[in-house]
């Protein structure tokens, strides 16, 4: 089974590598229609949209979810339902491809929600507590991004159309269109986990390993950076991308720093995810779609890896993530270190390997653009501070003693992961630079000052040395953090947005529908309605049969008042 | 027309054989095909004879009932096992059968109010006669005089619609043009009873948790559709004072959706979930109705469809897990993908095609009300973003409930979908997801 999808998507990987290259030599576009339905001068349309830029990232794709599947073959190999897990991933993997190649908002859908609800299988797919509540987090926060994918189709209406790469410089200046243009960008950011809504991506991590290596390191949170990439026309130099770049630069820049206080080794790596999510998003709100691409592209293949490396690690230390349980690992297991290591220091964009092209691009990017300190500050404090949590995992892992258990043998020998990585391996070693051979065919000019151009090294070399200082540190050091502790709290906890996302939100909605349900539909509605009614009807008849008990004084009584009406009346006359 | 209804008509005797459970089954399935042929003429009412014909509106809700009261009795296998007045059981569904083929497929206005008010009494006879707890009598009284009690104004108003057209012919009724406001009330009331609107919503949740999985199907599969259907014949005459009134009842039906759907957070029976679910989703048909324009005459029509489909399909979930565990109650009906995955798989599929997900029916649905109500006014945006989220975070509260976990250890045996059980939900799932090929034989209407 897991042969067979392996084999299946790796060839339509290399199908759309050849297409790739055909169409990215001759410039070719082919876009399909299928007219569902026209009326009112509208038109509903499932089109399908080939260029490089969606051969290329299905060719990425598949490539990683093959190797995905293939991985787990072996990590998931006792696992009972394997085939429901395979299929999760495929149905995953097609909705991504929905997503890449449909360039209409409705048929989009299709792809968009599909990943959300096909996260949410995959993420609860463990039967326990964290993954409920995470999935239900993930799903949720995905949800926001359909609703408003749903509402930009309304606003989309006027056009007539929802293929929306015709209208995107056209109509840059519409009332709707800006509308249009704020909600894709809170639906990308949803997707893409920025900043209010970041805390599902940490969350997530309560998948299985594989999945986490596939949906939220390279595929599903990409889905949001891709789908702005497409509406860049529409919202360069507006008002919104100036929101999004502060957004996305605090990002970066939160989950840099709650990256060095975390300890599991899978949310660490989410972390730095986001982080680099950030990044793209940044760089794409400035103005450069290419180069979002571009790292997007490059990330995917590193973190891909680095997620397999660390669903390894996992499996041999007994399904322990804790890093300060590891140590010393590049002793016992070499092959999976290399893999770790070179991953990771892909990720920090040490030169030649793949990390370095996409990010020191952008880095430079970002130096000669016309910013103000705050964006440039957090830029590149960023940069250091993945330096910083990345040789702070390195250390914690790999260098420092082993502290699991006194009597182990950990294997380095399961040959199905280590091939599945070796591929993603070679691929993020070669592919940053192959790609940038590849789609710059116009080199970017950069030209700047010795000392911003060393910025990269420098703050680099100064997050590597806190990083290494931290991995040292004892025990009572630790306990100086309780000097800030509210502080540290404060940024250890993500900014609170999991607090805030979650309990913060809930109850008010669930207390508010608690007194919904016993003031209203247990309440009012009832008494206006149903009960209170039938009380009116039942009070009545028991009136008249009191009456109709024949109560001598009650007879008298009413004899008399009769007696004095007719009087009356005959007064009257 | 009159063909179909005769051989409903000649389906009753077929009950009070032995052993004919299935057979019924089989000819309302036959009945549906050859109903599938009929030759409509869709933006026209066609195939006129004496008082029926039928429009491409019409025609998918009799398809729809057709296909819903044959899932219903597919559904009800227990009752044929168990022998429990299934002979009854099969004329009470073939009556029901008669008074909705009859109510859509009137051109009479007068018949249309006979035939609606007539269908309640085989649904009564549902709820009473195989509900489960014997507070199945207050929930019968509820549903009795929630509608009846506003559908006298509406036989008072249809006679008085007669006295100045001086005929009941739905056709011709798009020449008149009612400018009153008691009129108005009184006619389109009864109808929000039937959909539920919000506030009059109470008798539906009632109904549902104490009726047969037959009866839960047919009342949010068909009962809730009537309102719909009898909203966008009768408001052809009120189109004046309806741009003025209308918003009354768009916003009510908005807010009332999304209290509706937040409700749905508290309940801890399955059956009374999907009752408020159903709520939800008809508020905003409701909404779509009332903008009258054509993307809101449409959607409500793909919505009201879709939703028959989808909620008839999840209430025979609830019943399948009814049948096993002999409870509703989310705190007993868990982990039940360990216990039944294929089940689970179609639980997901029902309930995202409940969230709307694409490519259901309620997708395409959602869209086109979405779009009605926010070309008729920007701001139910907010209301819409509400309902539309919370509808997904029901869904999945249902699902990761029911499905996820550790099940229920009192469990002392179980056993395993069987094969007409999945077959029951593949016949729901299927149409909802497959008609949005073909979608322009439902969309294109005039």
């Amino acid at each position: 089974m897991c042969f067979i999808t392996f084999f299946f998507l790796f060839m339509f990987s290399m199908i759309n590598l050849i297409f790739f290259v055909y169409f990215f030599m001759n410039d070719l576009v082919i876009m399909m229609e299928w007219e569902v339905i026209s009326f009112n001068s509208m038109s509903i349309i499932m089109s399908i949209l080939l260029d490089w830029m969606s051969l290329l990232f299905m060719m990425f794709v598949s490539l990683i979810s093959s190797v995905v599947v293939y991985y787990s073959k072996s990590y998931m190999s006792s696992e009972k339902n394997l085939i429901r897990f395979i299929l999760l991933v495929v149905m995953f993997v097609l909705s991504m491809m929905m997503l890449i190649i449909s360039p209409n908002l409705i048929s989009i859908l299709l792809g968009w929600d599909g990943l959300g609800l096909v996260s949410y299988c995959l993420v609860i797919y463990y039967q326990n507590f964290k993954s409920f509540n995470a999935g239900m987090l993930t799903a949720l926060s995905n949800r926001i991004g359909d609703v408003f994918i749903l509402m930009s189709i309304a606003w989309f209406m006027n056009y007539g159309s929802w293929n929306y790469i015709f209208y995107l410089n056209f109509m840059k200046n519409d009332f709707s269109m800006i509308m249009i243009s704020s909600m894709i960008i809170l639906a990308a950011m949803t997707k893409s986990a920025q900043i209010p809504f970041s805390s599902w991506l940490p969350a997530a991590m309560a998948a299985p390993t594989p999945v986490s290596a596939l949906v939220h390191s390279s595929t599903l949170v990409t889905a949001g950076v891709y789908l702005l990439i497409r509406f860049n026309d529409l919202m360069l130099n507006t008002f919104f991308f100036k929101i999004l770049l502060v957004l996305s630069g605090l990002t970066m820049f939160m989950a840099g720093i709650t990256a060095n206080y975390e300890f599991d080794l899978k949310k660490i790596i989410a972390l730095s995810t986001l982080s680099q999510l950030g990044l793209m998003m940044s760089i794409l709100s400035m103005g450069f779609p290419k180069l979002a691409f571009f790292h997007l592209l490059t990330h995917a293949m590193f973190k891909a890896l680095l997620f397999m490396c660390a669903g390894v690690i996992i499996h041999m230390m007994m399904d322990i993530q804790d890093i300060r349980f590891m140590g010393g690992l590049s002793k016992y297991v070499p092959l999976t270190s290399l893999c770790l290591n070179i991953s990771n220091l892909s990720l920090c964009g040490i030169p030649f390997l793949s990390g370095f092209y996409s990010k020191d691009m952008i880095l430079e990017m970002v130096s000669m653009s016309n910013l103000n300190i705050m964006v440039y500050f957090l830029y590149y404090f960023s940069t250091g501070l993945t330096m910083f949590y990345t040789i702070r995992l390195l250390f914690y892992t790999m260098i420092n003693d082993f502290n699991l258990i006194s009597i182990f043998n950990l294997y380095d020998e399961d040959y199905t992961m280590l091939k599945s990585m070796f591929i993603l391996l070679f691929m993020s070693l070669v592919s940053g630079s192959l790609l940038s051979w590849l789609i710059f065919f116009k080199p970017y000019m950069i030209y700047l000052p010795i000392n911003m151009k060393l910025m990269v090294i420098y703050v680099s070399l100064i997050g590597g040395l806190m990083g290494f200082m931290i991995s040292n540190m004892k025990i009572f050091s630790f306990n100086k953090f309780m000097f800030f502790f509210k502080l540290s709290n404060f940024l250890s906890l993500m900014w609170f947005m999991p607090n805030l996302s979650t309990y913060g939100l809930n109850i008010y909605f669930l207390n508010f529908s608690k007194n919904l349900l016993k003031n209203m539909d247990m309440g009012w509605s009832e008494y206006y309605s149903g009960q209170g009614f039938f009380n009116i009807i039942k009070n009545y008849s028991v009136f008249y049969q009191f009456y109709h008990m024949n109560n001598f004084k009650i007879y008298l009584f009413s004899f008399i008042i009769w007696l004095m009406m007719i009087l009356l009346l005959l007064l009257m006359i | 027309m009159m063909k179909f209804l005769f051989m409903i008509i000649f389906m009753i005797p077929l009950c009070f054989l032995q052993k004919m459970f299935w057979m019924v089954q089989m000819m309302m399935f036959f009945l549906m095909y050859l109903f599938l042929m009929l030759n409509v003429n869709l933006n026209i009412f066609s195939n006129l004879s004496y008082v029926m014909g039928c429009d491409i509106f019409s025609y998918g809700l009799i398809l729809l009932s057709i296909w819903i009261c044959s899932l219903m009795i597919m559904s009800s296998e227990n009752l044929f096992k168990m022998n429990f007045y299934s002979n009854f059981f099969l004329l009470n569904i073939i009556f029901l059968l008669i008074m909705l083929y009859m109510t859509f497929s009137v051109v009479n206005l007068f018949l249309f109010y006979f035939f609606f008010e007539g269908s309640l009494i085989p649904t009564l006879l549902l709820i009473m006669g195989w509900g489960y707890q014997p507070e199945r009598i207050q929930a019968g009284m509820y549903l009795l005089f929630y509608t009846l009690f506003a559908s006298l104004p509406l036989f008072m108003g249809i006679f008085f619609i007669f006295d100045n057209m001086n005929f009941f012919m739905m056709y011709m009724m798009k020449f008149y043009n009612f400018n009153l406001y008691l009129l108005y009330i009184s006619m389109i009331l009864s109808f929000l009873v039937k959909m539920p609107m919000y506030f009059i919503h109470l008798w539906l949740p009632k109904a549902h948790v104490e009726a047969p999985v037959s009866g839960s199907m047919i009342l949010a599969g068909i009962m809730l559709k009537l309102g719909g259907y009898g909203l966008m014949r009768i408001l052809i005459i009120f189109q004046e004072i309806n741009m003025k009134l209308s918003f009354i009842w768009i916003v009510v039906s908005l807010i009332g959706g999304f209290y509706v759907s937040l409700m749905c957070f508290c309940q801890i029976d399955i059956k009374s979930l999907i009752a408020y679910s159903s709520v939800a989703h008809m508020s905003i048909v409701i909404g779509g109705i009332m903008t009258m324009n054509y993307w809101g005459f449409l959607g409500s029509y793909i919505l009201m469809i879709g939703h028959g489909l989808c909620s008839s399909g999840m209430f025979c979930l609830a019943n399948i897990n009814y049948e096993r565990f002999h409870s509703r109650s989310l705190f007993i009906n868990k982990g039940l993908i360990n216990l039944m995955p294929s089940m689970s798989f179609w639980w997901f599929l029902l309930l995202s095609s409940n969230m709307s997900a694409p490519p259901s029916l309620n997708l395409i649905g959602e869209i086109s009300l979405i779009n009605s109500l926010l070309s008729w006014s920007s701001l139910t945006m907010i209301m819409l973003m509400l309902i539309s989220f919370f509808s997904a975070g029901y869904s999945l509260y249902l699902y990761s409930y029911t499905q996820h976990g550790k099940f229920y250890l009192g469990l002392y045996s179980f056993y395993m979908g069987v094969s007409r059980e999945y077959l029951m939900l593949m016949l729901h799932w299927l149409p909802l997801n497959i008609i949005i090929l073909k979608i322009d034989y439902s969309m294109i209407w005039f």
